[in-house]
């Protein structure tokens, strides 16, 4: 059983990892990607090609650098656009990537996908031990990310982008550069995503593209949805919920007679579906609210100021 | 500051009494008994793989009810079936296997139709030191380590190109085109059909590769049957064959059609979804489970389909459980590295041929020789645990029906 737990609390690990990074993107910024998997492909990928070649580390951090370097272009080219031609934009790169890594067989090994990533700490013997290792390693990482997104979501930056989100004529007029501070914003959303997919990659030691199609973008949105739109601590939330729902519900059929495993698939998005409905009628901000939203939650006795 | 307590309205009330004929639905924790061998398999039940879960899961469980109502194995341990989806993707396979492996404790995790799920779980099932059966996987599952614990019950994929190249030769065509899927296990196949090809004098003019879930299939389709090949060899899955199929019949397009079962049949769904004028002579072939056998007429009535129908990889669930009950009665152990040598001892023979699974079992208890055949395959396996003896059988699709015209090897 514990193992189980292990292999679903890496998996929160790497939903939490790319609902950080949307967080920010989508949450702060206002910047919509829908093509996130995208991103997670292509960090997973060159982590996959360059791990036997530089280590597992340096590959890891090229990973992020790469996706870093493909999300800024991405905003580069496409972010003078409005929101909505933005999203159309990262959808596309999405299925670009998708079909590159199943059509370039020479890089990508195509369909057949990459098998035997050797993961880092299995030098620390088979199954739990190296588990455990690998769950404290992302754990890591999520954490680090965390108290980097939180520090730039409390800095100047953090400020700025969110006015930028709620208004770029108004901080452009103010002088703030908005189009610098979107590209900063998407690129290091870029750079988490592809650190996610490293883990993914290294937890799998399998990667194939059927692994990256747009059902990880939809979790994405559904764990920043319902943690809170801006907040990280909700993010945080939302991801662990989405992937406890999702890995609970596989054991209802154990329970539950009448369902079978035929309707409990389509049970499963069902539920989330419905969870998020409610969550958005009765909660509509979030599990947690974005902190400092208003003008009452920085100056608490603003009315009282006012003549 | 006042308390409030919530009452309880009429509506809650009412409710709750709706929940209660519910609550009779809720069983114990189906946690094996201290008796019992948990065994598990990951199958589709959604997705592009999704319509064979059903029959497989059918099969798997007609099977264990059958052993376990004949007094199970191992003097009288009943044998406990634990079924997850693999939605057809890596991920929740890997998360399903897991599961198996480390909630429900199996010794076999079986079924795996499709190449990432059944190469994603291969790596977590070795290191349980548990045995994965495969019902149909890219040949790249079987290659490399296994351990002796990786068994494949049907054909490996470079096996489907020969005999298709036989097909086509035989239905008159000499000029061919390759309309393919962008898929391990369907890519696998098209050398070896290129090369047979050439050997019986015809030829591969071209080979058009697509992706899986496009919208339209259209440009490819006008690609391979633009330049009016004598025949199109379409190795395609269910959903995407539908469209090829209506797509090439839209255009008129004179190429005859030898597709794979698995696109062109997939268990009567493809009549079902493009109708009998698009499937009007389409040629498909599958690895032929033993028709003629007793063995397979009995699993036919047992599945309560009419007699004559070809289940493809139901047969392979099927055989799977057979297979590893009589292993473990063979090896007197339910320990999966100790079982899984015996695998070939119950399936390639020497030994008395059986295919009744509790006769089998009886003869193993009576320290009998035996050579098991299946309802899917006749269960021979060689070193790397794949099946052998392979026989493709051929249908063509007339009037709204699939009629056998006989089995090529």
């Amino acid at each position: 059983m514990s193992a189980y737990l292990t292999t679903i609390a890496i998996l929160v690990c790497e939903a939490a990892l790319i609902g950080l990074a949307l967080n920010l993107q989508w949450g702060l910024a206002g910047l919509v990607n829908f093509g996130v998997v995208g991103f997670v492909a292509v960090g997973a990928y060159a982590t996959a090609l360059l791990s036997p070649l530089v280590g597992w580390l340096p590959a890891m951090l090229i990973a992020a650098a790469l996706s870093a370097l493909l999300s800024g272009g991405l905003a580069l080219l496409s972010i003078r656009l409005e929101e909505n031609y933005l999203a159309i934009v990262t959808i596309g790169f999405g299925e670009v990537v998708r079909l590159v890594l199943l059509n370039e067989d020479w890089l990508t090994k195509g369909a057949l996908g990459i098998a035997d990533i050797s993961r880092p700490f299995s030098e620390l013997g088979v199954a739990s031990g190296n588990d455990i290792a690998f769950l404290l390693f992302s754990i890591a990482l999520v954490g680090l990310s965390f108290l980097l997104l939180e520090g730039l979501a409390r800095a100047p930056f953090g400020r700025a982008i969110r006015a930028i989100r709620d208004d770029p004529t108004v901080s452009s007029a103010l002088g703030k550069p908005v189009l610098a501070l979107r590209v900063r914003a998407f690129a290091i959303g870029g750079a988490i995503m592809g650190l996610a997919g490293a883990l993914h990659a290294f937890y799998l030691t399998y990667i194939d593209p059927s692994q990256f199609t747009p059902i990880v973008t939809a979790y994405a949105f559904m764990a920043v949805i319902a943690g809170g739109r801006g907040s990280n601590i909700g993010l945080l939330l939302g991801a662990g919920s989405i992937m406890a729902l999702l890995e609970g519900t596989r054991f209802l059929k154990d329970f539950i007679s009448i369902i079978d495993g035929t309707q409990l698939s389509a049970l499963r998005l069902a539920l989330i579906g419905v969870g998020i409905i409610l969550l958005l009628i009765f909660r509509p901000q979030g599990l947690v609210s974005e902190p400092k939203r208003f003008e009452r939650d920085v100056f608490p006795r603003a009315n009282e100021r006012t003549p | 500051m006042t308390v409030r307590m919530p009452r309880m309205s009429r509506r809650t009330v009412l409710a709750g009494l709706g929940a209660v004929p519910l609550s009779t639905a809720v069983k114990m924790p189906a946690i094996a008994q201290s008796g019992d061998i948990p065994i598990g398999m990951v199958l589709p039940f959604s997705g592009p793989t999704g319509p064979y879960g059903p029959d497989m899961k059918k099969a798997a469980d007609l099977m264990v009810a059958k052993i376990n109502d004949a007094g199970g194995i191992l003097g009288g341990r009943k044998l406990k079936l634990f079924i997850e989806n693999s939605e057809s993707s890596a991920t929740v396979g890997v998360a399903a296997t897991k599961k198996l492996l480390e909630v429900n404790k199996v010794e076999l995790v079986g079924g795996f139709w499709g190449s990432p799920v059944a190469l994603a779980s291969k790596p977590i099932i070795l290191a349980a030191n548990k045995v994965q059966m495969l019902s149909c996987a890219a040949n790249a599952v079987t290659e490399g380590e296994t351990k002796g614990l990786i068994y494949r019950f049907q054909a490996k994929s470079t096996q489907w190109g020969p005999a298709g190249a036989k097909v086509v030769t035989q239905i008159g065509a000499k000029k061919a085109v390759v309309l393919a899927q962008q898929n391990p296990f369907v890519v696998a196949m098209i050398e070896p059909f290129k090369k047979e090809m050439a050997a019986r004098g015809g030829q591969v003019t071209d080979v058009v590769m697509y992706n899986p879930d496009q919208p339209s299939y259209r440009a490819e389709v006008e690609k391979a049957f633009g330049g009016e090949p004598d025949a199109v060899f379409c190795l395609s899955l269910l959903t995407d064959f539908v469209s090829i199929a209506r797509e090439a019949y839209r255009g008129g397009f004179k190429s005859k059609i030898v597709a794979l079962s698995i696109g062109a049949d997939a268990e009567g769904k493809f009549l079902e979804a493009a109708g009998a004028e698009v499937g009007e002579g389409i040629h498909h072939l599958q690895p032929a489970p033993p028709l003629d056998s007793p063995s397979y007429a009995n699993f036919v009535k047992e599945m309560g389909a009419p007699a004559g129908t070809v289940f493809l990889f139901a047969g392979n669930a099927y055989d799977q459980i057979c297979t590893t009950a009589l292993a473990m009665e063979h090896a007197k152990s339910q320990e999966a590295a100790v079982w899984a040598k015996s695998m070939r001892a119950i399936g390639n023979g020497p030994g008395e041929p059986v295919d009744d699974v509790i006769e089998a079992l009886k003869m193993v208890r009576a320290g009998k020789a035996i050579n098991f055949n299946g309802a899917g395959c006749t269960c021979d396996f060689d070193d790397e645990g794949n099946t052998i003896n392979r026989a493709f059988y051929v249908q063509v699709i007339k009037g709204g029906k699939n009629q056998g015209i006989g089995t090529v090897t």
